[in-house]
């Protein structure tokens, strides 16, 4: 059957990806933390994204989002999934973060934020940031899960006043994933708009997966009553967070580069010299201008083809975001190699294998939501 | 065209109305169908099969147009025609001009889907429609909706459309005519408030002209020229001799220099030349000599320049034996402090230019004293 | 808006989770015209003329003011070294950031089809264009010889010279003048349509005469409809990216420089949600004073101003945000000189001011939490005037607080405002509101056409188009 071969084929690429990964861990120790670092921010990011869009849906109480919200909400899944790997990275503080090592303490611009940047408080940082993804999976996607079978729209009051207090919590945790694992690679480093920035990619990315994954149940007819209307919102969207990430960006890096103040720009200056120089060239373009120009006419909003492609660059955007603000801590050009192609293989493998069990069971739609009904009624 | 109408018009009470209406008579009367109503209504393109318009492909090129030439019109101002340096940055540097950018096309853009909209394509204003003149063009603008069947180039077939309108739901019916002939705004008068306003147009100019021309040299906007300060050359009543320009005060000293402590010629026998006798410092010697002292004691300095005859001095010969056995700081010490008719140069002339200029005396000296000793003893090969 | 009963197994659809009606009440196509338009056509009330003569006073008081600056020169106000930009820049950021909600209003929740705009977008687009007016006064007279203000325009003149395009300054004037232009342009674009209203129901010929003028001969023609209404959402979502960008530009002015507690990255996003913010509170804040004064209160409801003081509160929250992150981060930077602006914010000269702010904009919008104060005319009013004091203290904090104090003791100043300076800020705020009155009875306050689309029964039932 094809959903076996299916399965079987990305089965395989785990299998094959996590040699590889194993081979790095033994080969190379920076570029192992360096991937896994990147790996694991990028699917975190997505489910994050994702958990966001399901907050701010309960927080706005919109309608023509309820026959989507059970794919974000699985999508949210991923955020658990990245608990161990994120447990698991915190071993990388002493190979990839300057700032573990004892002797680091005599550059005066470590000394002065040793309060925060220290192991202790760090893993503190981390398991309570987890703490509270996990608190806000379970109230909303645990709550309407279970909402499918009881059917009790007091999960929506629920959710509904609890979605401000989630929207706190998660800026503040977006903020010190920014600080923690991006900003602090190189620790004499600071913009306060990182926060910022990695919100503006997070929500892009849980926008995209989200997308690709209602275009995939529609194609499969697994979405009944869910139009082109509510798939041009989701373009619109796509539209418009591409504009805000693209413009949050744009201002951090003129901002850097007219005031030009070395203990700033520097990390600029890494981040385009030699090959880097291109590969942000692509990043601008991939991430900015083809969605942008792609996305302009009204029609291509609601066009499923090209928004599967749109939403698909936009998770690769992402991870060339990622990947560009930590690989030039490794101190060389771009790397593209095995290493990188395994960690690739492995956690896109195991990641849809994931996705495909998870979509195999439970009901498509949120269906004891009491405004289902009128989502589906939606037209622009 | 006589009497023949203009349109047909069929009133409805509310949208759906007009909706079921439109489907019903579509296709089956002779006439172009067009609907009125106080707000749009979902699905009306739909229905009457109007084209989409094409404002958005309108406003994307314009949008476009906007950003390039802002672009390049910011990197030839900046970058070409008047390059400036702001902030260290290159003058060609793209970054900063990006803001400009931006508006420029969201203003292009814009403009061209407002303006591009209502001139273009719904080609307003144009008051002479008669629609306007209709007795239901009220009743549409508040709250009724209306079915037009208009002449598309051959006469109307009142009854037949009226008929049908009223079949498909129509609650009162009306002929809308064309538009009487225009009354007291003929193109005569037309023309006339044309060139009146060709004529505005002229002096608002001129007045414009002469007004920025002589605006700012209108009080109060001369203000910061006519400022409470002393001018040169210009009497002013601060000062009791009314004199604006002021000697600087006894004992000011010019910047970089150290003030000049000697008193009398035997402060100054006993100094040394401070300055090395190299090749640079003779030539800035001879640069200063010939600058300040050759015009009276000659450009070798043998007291024999070309204007003694013109005012009658007599500048020292210095090559002559008195000024030979001189010390160097006798020397200075009379540059500095001036001897009889020739004044101080310590104004012009810094203490090490003036050590230079003594250096380069003492050279002449010896070019016009040599001794046998001086020429080398080679035979020329 | 549907607020039926949803029977469920659970039993009913619990009070909290009705959507309130945007209308209160029957209200029929022509009934709205008549409520909306009966200020226009009614003689103005007591209270309108006394509320104009004292705006208005105020107002000329302030130019008063402006003229004598314009006389004596800048010396009349307090800048000086260091604090070489002090009231003159402040009013501009505050003015431009009232003006942005309008155009959130209006641009911003037309794209989401939210449909509580409708009643409040017209009344808040001619807000954000008097609040631009306000702030623009402020470029022209704050230079030195503002009769030469027209050098900013880049014009081919005989001094072989032009303005310099890197400068954030002169981003300020492209973007301030693109954001009013826009403005003005999708205000008017939205009156079209209530300006033909008005043709065809007045008696006076004189005013028959100006309305066909400002309508320019609308008919509502279907045709005319569809590239009306494709114009109508393409400038609003261009709007929408003037509302990023204007105030983000705004923000640059201080942000490319070296100042300590200037160049903070997170500048541009900050000053957009601190604009949005205190531009909601003016909207509240008048809105109260429309819906009490005009009989309107059917229209624009107590749903609409509890969901602005949300978005309110919302801002607030954005706002605690970004004092936290700058704080934050100047500690984190290890840098002393950013460390010792940010302490002196609470701790230094101008604690009053830095206190004054957080209270203002942090802690007592709190208060709209709690619904009851969301839905009170006293709560909203108090918390609105709290925000504007507040947003206005926190442009002071940001341009004295970190001028006075910068990198060089020797250069530290305190810096004191003239009555000048006071002058001419309070007589914007009567410009402001003197064009608020008149426009409450010389236009529409509500867009009717846009009410219309959105009573209850005004469109046709889907029967099986779709729109792409």
């Amino acid at each position: 059957m094809r959903r076996e071969g299916v399965t079987r084929v990305l089965a395989a690429g785990a299998a094959a990806g996590l040699a590889g990964v194993a081979a790095c861990f033994v080969s190379g120790r920076e570029r192992f933390w360096a991937n896994w670092i990147l790996w694991f921010l990028f699917l975190l990011t997505i489910g994050l994204g994702c958990l966001f869009l399901v907050a701010l849906e309960h927080l706005v109480a919109a309608r023509w989002s309820v026959p989507l919200r059970r794919v974000p909400e699985r999508l949210s899944g991923l955020v658990l999934l990245m608990a161990p790997a994120a447990l698991l990275a915190l071993f990388s503080l002493p190979v990839l973060y300057p700032w573990t090592a004892p002797e680091s303490l005599k550059d005066p611009l470590i000394a002065g934020k040793a309060a925060w940047l220290n192991v202790p408080f760090f893993a503190l940082r981390v398991v309570a940031c987890i703490g509270g993804w996990i608190l806000g999976y379970r109230i909303f996607v645990g709550g309407s899960l279970r909402q499918d079978r009881e059917k009790d729209p007091r999960f929506n009051v629920r959710a509904r006043r609890f979605a401000p207090a989630f929207m706190i919590l998660f800026g503040i945790t977006v903020t010190v994933v920014a600080f923690d694992w991006i900003s602090s690679l190189e620790p004499a480093w600071y913009s306060d708009v990182l926060g910022v920035y990695l919100f503006a990619g997070t929500f892009l990315a849980g926008l995209a997966a989200t997308t690709l994954v209602v275009l995939h149940l529609m194609a499969r007819g697994r979405l009944p009553g869910v139009g082109p209307d509510h798939v041009y919102n989701l373009g619109g969207f796509l539209f418009a967070f591409t504009v805000f990430w693209s413009y949050i960006g744009f201002s951090q890096y003129l901002l850097m580069w007219y005031a030009n103040m070395p203990e700033e720009v520097f990390w600029y200056k890494e981040r385009l010299e030699g090959l880097w120089g291109p590969l942000v060239l692509a990043l601008a373009v991939l991430h900015f201008f083809v969605p942008f120009f792609v996305l302009i006419p009204r029609d291509a909003k609601s066009e499923p083809r090209r928004l599967t492609g749109v939403a698909t660059l936009m998770l690769a955007a992402h991870w060339l975001d990622l990947y560009w603000m930590i690989f030039p801590v490794l101190g060389k050009g771009p790397l593209f190699g095995w290493p990188e192609l395994s960690f690739a293989v492995f956690f896109i493998s195991a990641g849809l294998l994931w996705l495909r069990r998870d979509l195999a069971r439970g009901a498509d739609m949120p269906m004891g939501d009491p405004f289902l009904r009128e989502g589906l009624e939606f037209r622009l | 065209m006589g009497n023949q109408p203009f349109s047909v018009l069929g009133l409805f009470d509310s949208a759906q109305e007009l909706m079921d209406a439109i489907r019903a008579v579509k296709g089956r009367v002779a006439g172009r169908l067009d609907a009125y109503t106080p707000y749009p209504i979902h699905g009306m393109e739909e229905a009457l099969g109007l084209r989409k318009s094409p404002v958005g492909g309108m406003v994307f090129v314009m949008g476009l147009i906007g950003a390039i030439s802002a672009l390049a019109f910011e990197l030839w101002t900046e970058g070409v025609d008047y390059p400036v340096v702001t902030a260290g940055k290159p003058v060609f540097s793209w970054q900063p001009f990006v803001p400009i950018m931006f508006e420029v096309t969201v203003l292009f853009a814009c403009f061209t889907a407002g303006l591009g909209m209502l001139f273009l394509l719904n080609r307003l204003p144009f008051f002479r429609h008669p629609m306007l003149g209709s007795k239901s063009m009220p009743l549409i603008t508040r709250d009724k909706f209306a079915l037009a069947v208009e002449a598309d180039g051959q006469d109307l077939d009142v009854a037949a459309i009226s008929s049908a309108l009223r079949a498909a739901g129509a609650r009162a019916i009306e002929v809308v005519e064309q538009p009487a002939p225009l009354g007291p705004v003929s193109p005569n008068f037309l023309l006339r408030v044309a060139a009146g306003a060709g004529i505005a147009c002229l002096a608002a100019g001129y007045l414009t002209y002469w007004g920025v021309k002589l605006f700012p040299v209108t009080v109060p906007m001369v203000h910061m020229l006519d400022q409470p300060r002393l001018d040169p050359q210009r009497a002013d009543g601060f000062f009791k001799d009314g004199f604006g320009m002021r000697m600087p005060v006894p004992g000011t000293v010019p910047r970089g220099q150290v003030p000049f402590t000697l008193r009398g010629p035997g402060d100054a026998a006993g100094l040394g030349n401070p300055l090395p006798r190299t090749e640079s410092v003779l030539g800035k010697g001879r640069q200063a000599f010939l600058t300040y002292c050759s015009v009276c004691h000659g450009a070798l300095a043998n007291g024999q320049p070309s204007m003694t005859a013109a005012y009658g001095a007599k500048p020292a010969n210095l090559m002559s034996e008195k000024f030979r056995d001189y010390s160097d700081g006798e020397i200075y010490d009379v540059i500095i402090r001036g001897k009889n008719a020739m004044p101080s140069y310590s104004a012009d002339l810094s203490g090490d230019e003036c050590w230079s200029v003594v250096h380069y005396v003492r050279a002449l000296q010896r070019a016009l004293n040599a001794k046998d000793s001086d020429i080398p003893m080679e035979a020329p090969k | 808006m549907k607020s039926e009963a949803v029977s469920l197994p659970g039993g009913m659809l619990p009070e909290a989770l009705k959507t309130p009606s945007v209308i209160l009440g029957p209200v029929s196509l022509g009934g709205l015209d008549d409520q909306v338009f009966a200020p226009i056509e009614q003689r103005p009330t007591r209270a309108w003329y006394v509320a104009l003569a004292i705006a208005s006073a105020v107002m000329l008081l302030g130019f008063a003011f402006i003229g004598f600056t314009f006389v004596t020169g800048i010396g009349a106000w307090g800048n000086n070294i260091p604090v070489a930009w002090a009231f003159d820049i402040i009013n501009f950021v505050f003015w431009v950031g009232i003006g942005h909600a309008g155009t959130l209003i209006s641009a911003i929740l037309l794209l989401f089809r939210a449909r509580w705009r409708n009643a409040i977008s017209r009344f808040a687009e001619a807000m954000t264009i008097f609040a631009v007016i306000c702030a623009a006064i402020f470029p022209l007279i704050h230079v030195g010889r503002p009769w030469l203000a027209f050098w900013l325009a880049p014009y081919p003149n005989q001094r072989a010279i032009w303005p310099n395009f890197r400068s954030p300054l002169m981003w300020d004037v492209f973007a301030v003048s693109t954001y009013f232009s826009v403005s003005l342009l999708f205000w008017y674009l939205g009156l079209v349509p209530d300006f033909a209203s008005l043709r065809d129901r007045t008696k006076s010929r004189l005013r028959r005469f100006f309305y066909s003028m400002l309508s320019i001969g609308w008919r509502g023609s279907a045709s005319h409809w569809r590239h009306f209404e494709r114009a109508y959402l393409i400038i609003a979502g261009l709007a929408t990216g003037l509302v990023l960008s204007v105030h983000s530009v705004v923000s640059f002015d201080f942000a490319v420089s070296l100042v300590p507690g200037w160049h903070m990255t997170i500048f541009p996003p900050y000053f957009v949600a601190g604009a949005i913010f205190a531009g909601f509170a003016m909207v509240v804040l008048v809105l109260v004073v429309v819906r009490a004064t005009m009989k309107l209160d059917n229209l624009i409801t107590l749903y609409h101003l509890e969901v602005m003081n949300k978005i309110i509160l919302t801002c607030s929250c954005l706002m605690g945000y970004a004092y936290v992150m700058e704080g934050f981060t100047a500690w984190y930077s290890v840098n002393d000189y950013i460390r010792h602006t940010f302490w002196q914010y609470i701790a230094g000269d101008y604690r009053v001011a830095g206190w004054t702010m957080i209270a203002c904009n942090i802690l007592i919008p709190q208060l709209l939490w709690v619904r009851r104060f969301r839905r009170s005319y006293f709560t909203m009013v108090f918390v609105a005037i709290a925000v504007t004091v507040g947003m206005w203290f926190e442009r002071f904090m940001i341009i004295v607080g970190s001028l006075h104090q910068d990198y060089l003791p020797s250069s530290w100043q305190m810096y004191r405002p003239t009555l000048v300076d006071y002058g001419i800020l309070l007589g914007t705020f009567g410009l402001f509101f003197t064009l608020v009155l008149l426009f409450a009875r010389v236009l529409p306050v509500i867009a009717t056409t846009e009410m219309k689309i959105v009573l209850l029964g005004s469109q046709p039932r889907h029967g099986g188009g779709d729109h792409g």
